[in-house]
């Protein structure tokens, strides 16, 4: 021991790994969770920083803010609506919550509790949706929303520059998810405690709604979390199928363009609506991590 | 009158419980209808919003281009997709010229999905590990790494967008005169690629992470103690246990990431724009842009194609795995 005082820092940590291979393990983990956990955040923080510094001393801004000026996180709702934005996301988000999960829950029953002739072919048939590029469905939505196209020879409502016209196309392409997450959690309810509901005078629709669904709160929770952050977040129909008036339902994906077309570009705006935008999805994954880690992994296992 | 008092009564009756005539007549269907009214509405939906409208691009794609007016023009055939094959049709980018790598379709969206998804995969495949592992602040760690993945694609694009904007971002002025990069990096087509890429693993690693953390926390951890009394090294347990353990689940991953991939549009769209990097669903939008609706039909069934090889190759080797996971 005593020859290891006058050894330098570096030989006797070098030496204490030799002897303990673990304490090295130890080290390296914690320094790539820093490096993780850094590469996650730094790009929030670095927009915070943006956001506070007041446009005309931005110039290479990189850890610290270049002046003081929290005053965009206001000018963004006074100057342009952006909560308004905000609102219309959160709005379409809902509604094509509601519609998927019901929708979702009568399917999600009878694929996962029923067995029925066909039931493998129309599963495939739903599931095989996902593998198409949005592009592939884009032209003839855009026709029929503009009134432009006839679905089958039915009129169909000119739904463009309506909430409706990005919850449809959404509703349905995230439907396989969905009802492949609701019928795992329906397929795992005990039959006895169906039984036990029909034979207490229970219709089946009755039971779906009093004895599954409640019992895979769980699931439904999941189910509803995952669509809600992923239509929130989408970029494609929710760029398209409107035109990018505040006032014709569009969604924050355009209350965050509308930053970068004027003809002074104030980049602290941009930065603070950004942030701001993060918001609502922020406090989902932080209420719902659990749901979110276990919705992500079950929609995976479908292969 | 009687019979007409008690026909109003059953009116009545009707109207004031509409819901439960309703729920009585479902009742008395056979469990077969029963199955099928519960699909209905679904396939309802799904044959407005998703069948209806791959047939009908498909169908446009069979047709010629109508410059002038709406629609398309006359019946084609397949010509629109030999031409766009050979190279004959001019389109707003080439699909596939081995010449311009960086502006032609099909490389840009090879090369973006590729390199984002191996990349993906190995930090993916460290913050599983880690995470695996119990420690003090287990739960904040993976929160702070599943956050950029529930950050909107917009406000993704935006970030690195305002980074690389010279002047504005610290990064383009070292990367500049490393000669890593041109100096405005974000009107360049290769770099503006790379710059898409790199987003991409910002918001998608944590992705990977999750699904390789399933498998993960599957393998059985008596197999470990077994390993350490045998006197197995970390190494040799990553490599004889956890590694083949964990394949599937990887593999999974993957082709999830890799199908994401190969749809790219939005996070080019935000950061640079369909121009400077496009993507096969950029090059459908540009085209859709300039009413060539019939040319960018037929490109849409281009992407589309690009899965379907991917999920063949994918299904080959699986079934390959795990007919040598039977022996």
């Amino acid at each position: 021991m005593s020859t290891e005082t006058d050894r330098n820092v570096v030989q006797r940590a070098a030496k204490r790994g030799i002897e303990n291979p673990e304490l090295v393990y130890r080290g390296v983990k914690y320094a790539a969770l820093g490096f993780f956990v850094l590469m996650s955040l730094f790009p929030l923080y670095w927009l915070l920083v943006l956001a506070l510094t007041p446009n005309t001393e931005i110039s290479n801004i990189f850890l610290l803010p270049n002046g003081f000026n929290p005053g965009a996180f206001v000018t963004i709702f006074t100057r342009r609506p952006f909560h308004l934005y905000v609102l219309n996301s959160i709005i379409i988000a809902s509604l094509t919550t509601v519609i998927i999960l019901v929708l979702g829950s009568l399917a999600g029953y009878v694929f996962g509790r029923y067995d029925f002739r066909g039931r493998t072919a129309l599963m495939l048939v739903v599931l095989v949706i996902s593998y198409f590029p949005p592009v592939a469905f884009l032209i003839p939505l855009f026709q029929l929303f503009t009134g432009n196209a006839s679905l089958f020879g039915l009129p169909f409502p000119e739904i463009y520059n309506t909430p409706w016209g990005i919850v449809m196309p959404l509703s349905a392409l995230l439907m396989p998810l969905v009802i492949f997450i609701l019928s795992t959690f329906y397929s795992q309810i005990p039959d006895g405690l169906e039984d036990a509901a029909r034979i207490e005078g229970s219709t089946r629709l009755g039971a779906l709604y009093r004895v599954i669904v409640p019992l895979s709160a769980p699931g439904v929770a999941t189910a509803g979390i995952l669509s809600f952050i992923i239509v929130y977040n989408e970029f494609f129909f929710s760029y398209l199928m409107v035109s990018g008036d505040v006032n014709n339902w569009a969604p924050v994906l355009h209350g965050i363009f509308q930053f970068q077309g004027s003809q002074m570009v104030f980049y602290n705006w941009m930065a603070a609506a950004s942030l701001v935008g993060i918001i609502p999805m922020a406090i989902l994954v932080i209420a719902g991590q659990e749901k979110i880690v276990s919705g992500l992994t079950q929609g995976a296992l479908k292969e | 009158m009687s019979q007409t008092h008690s026909r109003a009564g059953s009116i009545r009756s009707w109207l004031r419980q509409p819901g439960l005539y309703v729920a009585n007549r479902i009742e008395r269907l056979s469990d077969t209808q029963f199955v099928y009214l519960m699909l209905l509405p679904v396939f309802a939906l799904l044959g407005a919003m998703a069948f209806w409208p791959l047939i009908r691009t498909f169908v446009l794609s069979l047709h010629a281009d109508n410059l002038l007016g709406s629609g398309v023009g006359q019946f084609v055939g397949l010509e629109n997709y030999i031409r766009i094959f050979t190279g004959e049709a001019i389109l707003r980018r080439p699909l596939l010229n081995l010449d311009q790598l960086f502006i032609s379709a099909i490389p840009v969206t090879l090369i973006f999905t590729v390199v984002a998804v191996v990349i993906e995969t190995i930090l993916g495949f460290g913050m599983a590990l880690i995470l695996n592992d119990e420690f003090r602040g287990r739960r904040w760690a993976r929160l702070a790494l599943l956050l950029p993945w529930a950050v909107p694609i917009v406000i993704q694009g935006m970030i690195f967008y305002l980074m690389f904007t010279p002047s504005v971002g610290f990064i383009t002025e070292p990367l500049h005169s490393l000669g890593l990069i041109s100096s405005s990096p974000l009107s360049n087509s290769q770099d503006a690629l790379f710059i898409t890429i790199a987003a991409d693993i910002w918001k998608q690693s944590a992705f990977m992470a999750l699904l390789i953390l399933a498998g993960l926390q599957s393998i059985d951890r008596n197999l470990y103690d077994v390993a350490k009394i045998s006197g197995a090294s970390k190494l040799q347990q990553f490599r004889t246990i956890t590694f083949p353990l964990v394949l599937p689940a990887l593999i999974v991953a993957l082709l999830f990431r890799s199908i994401a991939a190969l749809k790219v549009y939005g996070t080019i769209e935000t950061i640079s724009n369909c121009n400077t990097v496009p993507s096969v669903s950029c090059l459908v939008v540009s085209m859709w842009n300039v009413n060539r609706v019939a040319s960018a039909a037929a490109i849409a069934f281009v992407v589309a194609a690009m899965i379907g090889v991917l999920l063949l190759v994918y299904f080959a080797a699986f079934r390959k795995q795990s007919a040598a996971g039977g022996l």
